[in-house]
């Protein structure tokens, strides 16, 4: 190899990988010293981290449910930032979404058969989280509202609504009987649950568990996962369509296109035609959608009912920012950030188990890994500006006949 | 541009998993320890085994001197009482290294000590606990032993070292009483050494045991910052005295520099970890000495039997390792109300950590009228159990999850780490985390998986029937699994409304304006029986009173429920209540504004002990011990747990700033609920 | 002293809540508007807001002297607001991303620090409420109705009132107000023009960063006189969008914090009232009324144009 095409590889790929490997690997340190200071091993604690996420069948199969959610929401974030819109309002989309399945679910589920219920509520909360969404969009595009206000402030709304029906209307009644009063609503009939990955498994004919194959290690725990009684469900392969779908919406599609020219110059994008108003409306209608989507799957996938609504939104809306941009608010590369982030979520929960360290401190650490992994844009950038010039340079010699590899 | 994150997220999956995949072998759930069935309390000390003709050989690294008249000397006191029992010098060898305050210097000792074949080798300091790790692998066939600790190092696999404590809040509270009932000043001084270990256990004991016996009793505590600095001592103790005290405490072996004091301006000095009285007798009108015959004998017997380590030893008072000693010229009603004390502390009526940290209304005597409740009391002897939480909040939240926590650590402070063994993890509002922490804790073989919130029973059910010998408890609920044919998952429900009617009693008792307010958080499950209980309690009272209700929508919003405890009194209320963690926001406001609170819950008066005037707690130990008692039995599920008036599940606590009329009126009120007299009716609201 | 529920009473209480309430979002909103004008996006103001309130309570908690609190409060306000600027300026973060990070960081931190320094929530002495007495026998809090309303807060909230107009003096008629403005509007061509571009946004977050201390202070040794963890709840969002409601003026930010907090104490006010409002429709008014009065046709300021851009000097 070349030292120029050296060069070229080194700034183009393996420094993408390196300096936030580097920067994650700062915020840890910070952080060992944080828990060193409070008197716990701090490598005792990484290592109970990252085996708690990936380390076990369990670990494993719960950092994928958890990616779910934040892939969803992580996908109508994208679109939102694409289409040059800010979603903060994704916790309150999927409450929305949540609540109207939930509602349908327990209200119409017994007629509806399994398959087509699961897709007509799965659509259903979409819906309920796209209008939830269409709000600030046509708010902002109208009168111009700005997104970040409306949609902090229909987070809020959201939770109130949530508890409204759940405290009233929608309770499930046994707990009326009961007199516990516990704002939750009842459970969705188990013909729309949607299938665990065990289930597909048995169904399509895998019955014996890792052990009883002989199948060891990282393979053994990897089939435990797909075979064996975990959480995991359907939902994860379905936001993996998704993601497949949204990246041809956005890159294969006229309305994608579009969506993406309001978002990059809303001038150049007038100027070419294109309506602005009814594209941020409309980008801001995915992305509420998505998160709609991901309340949907939650209900059908995990909790089978709606409970109190912070429950279950569980700061998607917030992480799922945060999935997004590290898969540079790309559809593909969203799903490996989720999962990514579903196991510091999981393994930092399991870090708090094994170590009885608070749970808050693994927030703090977050946060850090978070903010080092955002500053190294600058140092990237500025060794690949050294690129450039190198490259001139020996660009500037081989026009001057000093260079060798011209006809290479 | 953005593709950098997409492929670092990649590639941390990659290296993730790799780590995973190297340290998968090596890692497993915690199994649950073997835990010892009979021997609760292994300070007893035993017999000495019949002399073995061998030579016992014991080594101790001292950080003082062994004629310090404290921490040191009392060991080597000890130690020497127990070679006079084994048969003198021949049968035992007491080696030992005096001021080793420099942890390099006591390691290599500990090494050589262990190295020239010591049976037993004691590092008697905190500090040397890092280095004794290190070494004690190393010499498998060597006891050691070091304190104060309670690591044994069990989870390291080290399995040749005991750890041993002395619980100096005992001694310290009861001498705390006996100082206030000799001082005539109203002033105590303290001579502390560095705000930590043993002393501040003593300090914090003492300080408390004088409020509690006369509660505008000041002490003023000074911390010297060193051990040794015998003339700081010394000048504490004169600015003490200026200061107006007439007891003076102190600990460390500074304090031969504060006797000297006290001495000198004839007043009373009260000591600690040594007996003290040889350098000042007319001075020194008691001490709480340290008395380790009884752990270290055992280890030595242990030894020869072959156990080289493993257990963890604690004087206290029940179990003769402190011993409290009074001058013969000491006033005798202080002595004796100091005994009484110490006799309620070895019964286990009193709790020293609970009252220093404010969990026990401390309380010199109180006439305790009957209601026909429940009076806790320990079983004598419970099996042993891991039991687990999974909390909504935090332990700190100084309402419902705080009080699940502090009704287990409280069964574990009683009975011992060995017996109760626990773990928790909070703030698990977020459902999908709770689940996974759930199966988790399942699976690590926990007994009982406490599920603390309506929110996580769906999950249970699901896992209960994987894990048929762990017993599951979710609430607040009715719901114990019955039409999921599951069997051994407890459901259990605080019944709020019984103590919020209480509440509400006492609330129309001491309303004057006719108006009394409730800063609730979201209007279900039990903040709604409690306001339910708590209408009713006032209208039963006082059938024109006023309940206005808000509810802010929220457990958390501190701010929001400060002010709605502010629109509260604007609008006339001068009684207060609440639930959930938001309260802390509406006590302070109440604090402010000089109006009653009466909490629910947690114990709130750590705020603002003047306001909180009434609590209704959650004491959530019948509850525990009856789900402990049930798997003894064999029962692992399948029952309603209610925490009610009657079983002791929910303790009305009365601070003395109530009148005494008030108290009686909520105290028949508890009587009514108890024998049904009372039916609490929810208004339609 | 039973007294008569009527209009006057309500309404005092009303108003005096709402301003006293506007306290925290008034200096955390000030904070985050000279931020954003200077073009840099602080969501991470909600965690600075708990690291003040922990550290402003723990120094009163440890001295007594509410006066150190606020000390403390700034002090550690400056240092996050130093990270930020850090990671947001000379590191050219996406802003978005570096303040969620931030308020983990701070969320973490002061809960953390919590436990360990404390571990139980206790109250202190923090600022009393003043009431202006003038002479022996009057003070400005005799004053009917006006006096309960105005001259019965605490000197945190006076001084969270009085930093309108300084902020609208400072942004508006200084030269480093125009140069703040100038880095926000057209960061390249200020620096054509001399300002260093880099030095000004720099200032400003730290200084937002020291407000929004000072809120999360004002929250734990005035309004409260408690530290709890988490104990702003969201505010620090709330205060980041009445930046926006706002349109990035002072009197702006004044006339979002004040309807905000109002509202919410007319909406308390509702439930004591027991009027027929369900509790949840009533905690959702403040939320609905500040989206409904924003969607009133005014004419609205548009967002400083370089807001979450960096800059970089010399490029291109």
């Amino acid at each position: 190899m070349s030292k120029t095409k050296f060069n070229r590889f080194f700034y183009d790929h393996l420094l993408n990988l390196l300096l936030p490997l580097l920067a994650v690997l700062a915020a840890l340190l910070v952080g060992a010293l944080i828990l060193w200071v409070q008197g716990v091993d701090p490598w005792e604690a990484y290592k109970a981290m990252f085996l708690g996420a990936f380390g076990s069948k369990n670990g494993l199969a719960d950092t994928l449910v958890k990616s779910v959610p934040l892939m969803l929401v992580g996908l109508g974030i994208a679109i939102a930032f694409r289409g040059g819109v800010i979603n903060i309002g994704a916790e309150g989309q999927l409450i929305t979404g949540a609540l109207f399945v939930t509602f349908l679910g327990v209200t119409f589920g017994e007629k509806a058969p399994g398959a087509v219920g699961i897709l007509l509520l799965l659509f259903a909360g979409a819906l309920m989280g796209g209008l939830w969404g269409a709000i600030p969009g046509w708010l902002k595009a109208q009168l111009g509202v700005n997104e970040i206000l409306s949609t902090i402030m229909m987070n809020a709304i959201a939770i109130q609504i949530g508890y409204y029906l759940l405290r009233g209307p929608m309770i499930d009644p046994a707990e009326l009987a009961a007199g516990t009063n516990i704002p939750h609503s009842a459970r969705l009939p188990k013909n729309l649950d949607m299938a665990r990955f065990t289930d597909m498994a048995k169904a399509l004919g895998f019955t014996k568990r890792a052990k009883e194959l002989g199948i060891e290690g990282y393979a053994g725990q990897l089939y435990g996962v797909l075979v064996e009684p975990t959480r995991l469900h359907i939902g994860f392969l379905f936001a993996i369509l998704m993601a497949i779908l949204v990246y041809i919406f956005l890159w294969r599609t006229t309305i994608g296109y579009k969506i993406r020219a309001v978002g990059l110059n809303r001038q150049a994008a007038r100027y070419a035609g294109i309506n602005v108003k009814r594209n941020m409306v409309l980008s801001m209608t995915l992305s509420g959608a998505f998160a709609g989507l991901a309340g949907a799957v939650e209900i059908l996938g995990l909790h089978h009912r709606m409970f109190e609504p912070t429950s279950v939104s569980a700061g998607y809306g917030f992480t799922g920012i945060v999935a997004a941009l590290f898969g540079g608010l790309h559809p593909l590369g969203i799903i490996p950030s989720s999962i990514l982030f579903g196991g510091l979520l999981v393994g930092g929960d399991k870090m708090q188990r094994a170590m009885q360290i608070p749970q808050v401190l693994i927030t703090a650490i977050l946060g850090l890994i978070v903010l080092f992994v955002v500053s190294t844009d600058f140092f990237k950038r500025k060794l690949q500006t050294r690129r450039i010039s190198e490259e001139a340079e020996t660009f500037f010699e081989k026009e001057t006949g000093a260079g060798e590899e011209a006809s290479a | 541009m953005k593709k950098r994150y997409l492929l670092l997220s990649l590639l941390l999956i990659v290296a993730l998993t790799l780590v995973a995949c190297g340290g998968n072998a090596a890692t497993k759930a915690p199994k649950p320890e073997p835990t010892k069935s009979s021997e609760a309390h292994p300070t007893k000390a035993s017999e000495p085994p019949v002399a073995s003709g061998e030579k016992f050989r014991v080594a101790v690294v001292l950080p003082s001197t062994i004629t310090d008249m404290a921490w040191s000397q009392a060991l080597i006191d000890s130690l020497k009482r127990i070679q006079e029992k084994m048969g003198g010098e021949d049968k035992m060898e007491i080696a030992y290294t005096e001021n080793m305050w420099n942890v390099t210097d006591a390691a290599s000792a500990i090494r050589d000590y262990a190295d020239g074949g010591y049976n037993l080798v004691i590092a008697h300091g905190t500090q040397y606990g890092a280095s004794l790790f290190e070494i004690a692998p190393d010499f498998p066939d060597t006891s050691f032993a070091w304190g104060t600790a309670t690591d044994t190092g069990k989870d390291k696999g080290v399995e040749n070292v005991f750890a041993y404590e002395a619980r100096a809040e005992q001694g310290g509270f009861v001498l705390g009483v006996l100082a206030s009932a000799l001082d005539k000043t109203g002033v105590l001084g303290v001579v502390g050494p560095v705000e930590a270990g043993d002393a501040k256990l003593y300090i914090d004991g003492f300080a408390a045991g004088a409020k509690y016996d006369k509660p505008d009793v000041k002490v003023n505590i000074s911390y010297t910052g060193s051990f040794g600095d015998t003339a700081l001592a010394a000048e504490a103790a004169n600015t003490h005295i200026s200061a107006g005290a007439d007891v003076l405490t102190g600990s460390a072996q500074q304090v031969v520099g504060a006797i000297g004091v006290a001495k000198e301006k004839g007043v009373l000095w009260i000591g600690t970890q040594s007996d003290q009285s040889s350098l000042a007798p007319d001075t020194v009108v008691a001490s709480q000495i340290y008395v380790w015959d009884g752990p270290f004998q055992d280890m030595i017997n242990k030894h020869m039997s072959g156990v080289m380590g493993g257990e963890t030893y604690a004087l206290t008072l029940e179990n003769g390792g402190l011993v409290l000693k009074y001058a013969d010229w000491a006033d005798k009603d202080a002595v004796a109300k100091a005994e009484q004390v110490k006799q309620m502390i070895v019964d286990g009526d009193l709790n020293v950590m609970d009252v220093i940290e404010g969990k026990a209304a401390p309380a010199m005597s109180g006439d305790e009228v009957s209601t026909g409740a429940t009076r806790f009391e320990y079983p004598a002897e419970i099996k042993p159990v891991r039991i687990v939480m999974v909390l909504p909040s935090t332990i700190t939240d100084l309402s419902w999850s705080q009080s699940l926590y502090d009704s287990v650590k409280d069964l574990q402070d009683h009975y011992g780490k060995d017996v109760i063994d626990f773990a928790y993890t909070e703030n698990m509002w977020n459902v999908t985390d709770a689940a996974a922490a759930l199966r988790d804790y399942a699976d690590s073989g926990y007994d009982i998986v406490i599920a603390h919130g309506a929110q996580y029973g769906d999950t249970l059910f699901e896992l209960a029937p994987d894990y048929p010998d762990t017993s599951f408890a979710w609430g607040t609920t009715t719901n114990f699994g019955a039409d999921e044919g599951v069997t051994n998952v407890f459901a259990y429900e605080p019944r709020a409304d019984q103590g919020g009617y209480v509440l509400g009693v006492i609330a129309a008792k001491l309303t004057k304006s006719g108006v009394v307010g409730v800063v609730g958080p979201i209007d279900a499950g039990d903040a709604k029986l409690h306001v339910d209980g708590f209408v009713a309690g006032v209208h039963a009272t006082k059938p024109d009173a006023k309940v206005n209700i808000s509810f802010t929508g929220n457990f958390g919003d501190t701010s929001l429920a400060a002010e709605a405890a502010n629109t509260q009194i604007s609008a006339g209320a001068d009684v207060l209540t609440g639930s959930a963690q938001q309260v802390v926001g509406a006590i302070g406001v109440a604090k402010d504004k000089g109006v009653p609170w009466l909490g629910i819950q947690g114990d709130q008066s750590s705020v603002a002990p003047d306001t909180v005037v009434a609590t209704d707690l959650y004491d959530w130990r019948p509850t525990i011990l009856a789900m402990i008692q049930a798997r003894s039995g064999g029962v692992l599920g399948g029952k309603v747990l209610q925490l009610t008036l009657a079983n002791g599940g929910q303790r009305m606590i009365y601070s003395d700033k109530l009148p005494a009329d008030v108290v009686e009126a909520a105290k028949a009120a508890e009587k009514g609920i108890i024998d049904g007299s009372i039916e609490i009716k929810a208004e339609p609201r | 002293m039973t007294q008569e529920l009527t209009f006057a009473v309500i309404i005092i209480g009303i108003l005096h809540s709402g301003i006293r309430l506007a306290t925290p979002y008034l200096y955390a909103g000030l904070g985050e508007m000279f931020d954003q004008r200077a073009g840099v996006l602080n969501l991470g103001v909600d965690g600075i807001m708990l690291m003040g309130a922990f550290f402003g309570f723990y120094a009163v908690y440890q001295t007594g002297n509410a006066w150190l609190g606020v000390a403390a409060a700034v002090l550690v306000g400056i240092v996050m607001g130093l990270l930020m600027a850090v990671v947001s300026i000379s590191f050219q973060a996406e802003q978005g991303i570096s303040g969620i990070g931030l308020y983990m960081f701070g969320l973490g931190l002061s809960s953390l620090l919590f436990k360990t320094m404390l571990g139980t929530v206790e109250g202190v002495q923090g600022f009393s409420e003043l009431k202006f007495q003038i002479t022996q026998n009057f003070s400005l809090y005799d004053i009917p109705i006006i006096g309960p309303i105005f001259f019965n807060h605490s000197v945190l909230t006076y001084g969270a009132f009085l930093l309108v107009p300084i902020s609208a003096y400072v942004l508006n008629k200084t030269t480093w107000g125009l140069k703040i403005k100038a880095a926000g509007q057209n960061p390249e061509a200020a620096d054509s023009l001399g300002v260093n571009v880099t030095t000004v946004r720099y200032m400003t977050v730290i200084l937002g960063a020291a407000l929004a201390g000072l809120a999360g202070a004002s929250l734990s040794i005035s309004l409260l006189n408690i530290f709890q963890e988490n104990m702003t709840n969201g505010m620090g969002f709330i205060a980041v969008a009445l930046v926006y409601f706002g349109s990035w003026r002072p009197y702006g930010v004044l006339a979002g914090a004040l309807l905000f907090s109002t509202v919410n104490a007319l909406q308390l006010w509702a439930q004591v009232l027991n009027l027929p409002i369900p509790s949840d429709v009533a905690v959702m008014l403040p939320y609905l009324l500040t989206i409904i009065a924003l969607a009133m046709p005014f004419r609205r300021a548009a967002q400083p144009a370089a807001l979450t851009r960096p800059f970089t000097r010399g490029d291109n």
